[in-house]
């Protein structure tokens, strides 16, 4: 190796090798300012030998950070089956998906998830519940044995009790299991589980929607509050046009173009809301026109995109906003 | 308050009547025993096909005092109770099954382990399952002769034929709770950092263990009826070596109370489980 030597060419070479490590940061940081992106991607499923079955069709998406989008369709145009594929659940027949700058290939923790059912492991309380998470990634076979993993566990702990206090639980209700706390108590429990681990990415699937109205309007407001004060990037799945509108900074609906269309949903809406949540109470008319124009466009009877389901349909992309006020594009 | 009869499923007995319910088929069943036994020794004092409460009293004393006949051990006579019961015929039987019995529980805990990783890891299901569906087919008790051609006559056998015959319903039965687990919990723990180890283990085993100690619970019988048909065509020692011998001398004294000794033994021992599956596992029983 010849070193304190410079020649033109190295010069140059290191130049260049400069050059690259800029475009590539440049490049990853306006991914990671993309929380999510979602490339051209196709959902079908093999229905016997030669038939398929298309659930989604060209979807592409990019969601930035911090933005609280809600996904919006009826049910079965495949709106859990995008949400599964973000969590890496599943894995798209075409296309590909990115979150936090890398492509999800599996279920990692990128991002936290809140499903409807079935949110916290029933053979642990409420408190360890919340610890699972920030333990699991200090958990050694012999990592009892060493302080360190006392001290963090006493760290982990206290967090736990403030995420509880935060979500209006008592600090009683820490050594409750999920049996003995009812569905509400259960999902609050379930998205401070989600937020012990500081992800930046949050992925809900229908969570309030076995919840009765009351606790559901609670928990929305919750969701408010929680996303306002720390804005991670969110994507929630409902079939609630009027929780979309009080939830989402940003709303998609997801529709086939007919009823008997035999491709699947693409995004047949694409509207980006203000950030103080649309309310009957607040925008009266307003939010009675745009609930019904999302219904309409959700189940197929208004057309936002062109009707052929081929390449160029995709192209073209069905971003539509909705210009109303209190509605921003 | 309306008079329902009691045929009517909405009626409930109160709690003595209930209490007094559940002793009666006991009392009755005695009752019946005591009245044979009495008739059949009003024929023929010597009867010992249903031995009178003397002769059962004798034979329990002579089970649980006096060693088995084969032994060389004589006691001495100035032998303590304890000294006794540690040489006497039931001791030496039960702590002959009892350590088949428990070497096969051991054996079986692998498998439960195989079962949970059959249920949750695709590539272990696509190896194993159509494997043990198939064995699962195979009735244990015609491979006895195999048994006792490759591990001989001795204990071996019988616990061989113990975990072949239960192992591999109970692999099926473990697998099917792992896949009952909701996909939803799986991909949580994803979400919390969790590994395939922890998912595996801190996640799954965990929520179906109070189920896999039911299964076993519910497999105690079949495990004890292996052993015992092992134990009744070859061996030396055990229960059910005890049970073939005395039926060739009509010892009834001492076959009924060894059936309601092994009975007793597996009540203690499904009632030990049921105990700890409510102590370790309170939310399971919601």
């Amino acid at each position: 190796m010849v070193s304190g030597v410079s020649t033109p060419e190295m010069t140059a070479g290191l130049r260049l090798l400069d050059k690259q490590a800029a475009r590539a940061t440049a490049d990853a940081e306006v991914r990671a300012a993309k929380s999510i992106s979602v490339e051209d991607v196709s959902v079908s499923y093999a229905l016997g030998r030669a038939a398929r079955r298309s659930v989604l069709e060209n979807i592409s998406l990019e969601i930035e950070e911090g933005e609280f989008v809600v996904l919006l369709g009826e049910t079965g145009c495949g709106k859990s089956t995008l949400l599964r594929m973000l969590l890496g659940q599943e894995r798209p027949t075409a296309g590909q998906i990115s979150v936090a700058g890398s492509r999800v290939e599996r279920v990692d923790a990128r991002s936290g998830y809140v499903p409807q059912r079935y949110s916290l492991f029933p053979d642990r309380t409420v408190l360890d519940n919340l610890m699972m998470g920030p333990l699991t990634s200090k958990f050694h076979i012999l990592g009892r044995l060493r302080p360190s993993y006392w001290e963090a566990r006493r760290a982990v702990k206290a967090e736990a009790f403030r995420q509880l206090a935060h979500m209006g639980l008592q600090a009683s209700d820490a050594g409750k299991y999920p049996y003995q706390l009812s569905g509400g108590m259960q999902q609050r429990v379930a998205i401070a589980q989600a937020l012990m681990m500081k992800n930046r990415v949050l992925l809900m699937d229908e969570a309030f929607s076995a919840l009765d109205p009351s606790t559901r309007a609670s928990l929305q407001r919750l969701l408010r509050t929680v996303w306002s004060e720390t804005r991670p990037t969110v994507v929630f799945v409902t079939h609630n046009t009027a929780e979309a509108l009080f939830l989402g900074t940003r709303v998609i609906v997801l529709a086939r173009e007919t009823k008997e269309d035999a491709c699947g949903s693409r995004v047949t809406l694409d509207m980006k809301l203000a950030e103080g949540g649309m309310t009957l109470r607040s925008h009266g008319q307003k939010f009675l026109e745009l609930v019904e124009h999302i219904e309409a466009v959700s189940s197929g009877e208004k057309r936002t995109a062109p009707d052929a389901c081929g390449e160029e349909s995709a192209r073209v992309g069905p971003v539509r906003v909705f210009p109303e006020d209190g509605v921003t594009p | 308050m309306t008079n329902l009869s009691p045929f009517d499923i909405q009626a409930r007995p109160n709690r003595l009547l209930a209490q007094a319910l559940s002793c009666l088929l006991f009392v009755v069943c005695i009752g019946l025993y005591m009245h044979t036994s009495v008739a059949r020794h009003r024929d023929n004092p010597e009867d010992r096909v249903v031995p009178s409460g003397h002769q059962l009293v004798a034979g329990i004393r002579s089970a649980v005092l006096e060693p088995a006949e084969e032994d060389d051990y004589i006691p001495a006579d100035n032998a303590s109770t304890w000294e006794r019961l540690r040489h006497s015929m039931i001791w030496k039987d039960t702590a002959s099954s009892g350590g088949r019995f428990f070497i096969s529980l051991a054996l079986l805990i692998p498998f439960v382990v195989l079962a949970v990783h059959i249920g949750l890891f695709p590539w272990f299901g696509a190896g194993f399952l159509r494997f043990f569906l198939f064995f699962d087919k195979i009735v244990a008790l015609s491979l006895l002769p195999i048994l006792f051609i490759a591990f001989g006559i001795d204990q071996w056998s019988k616990i061989a034929l113990i975990v072949i015959g239960v192992a591999p319903t109970m692999i099926l039965d473990v697998t099917q709770m792992v896949k009952a687990v909701p996909q939803e919990q799986i991909v949580k723990a994803f979400t919390l950092d969790a590994n395939n180890f922890d998912v595996a283990y801190r996640v799954v085993f965990r929520q179906v263990l109070p189920q896999v100690i039911n299964s076993l619970r519910l497999n105690l019988k079949p495990m004890m009826l292996f052993l015992f048909a092992g134990e009744m065509i070859a061996a030396s020692d055990g229960l059910a070596y005890r049970i073939a011998i005395m039926r060739r001398h009509m010892g009834m004294d001492v076959i009924l109370p060894y059936v309601l000794w092994v009975a007793l033994l597996l009540f203690l021992i499904d009632f030990s489980l049921r105990m700890i599956n409510r102590r370790l596992h309170p939310w399971f029983q919601a």
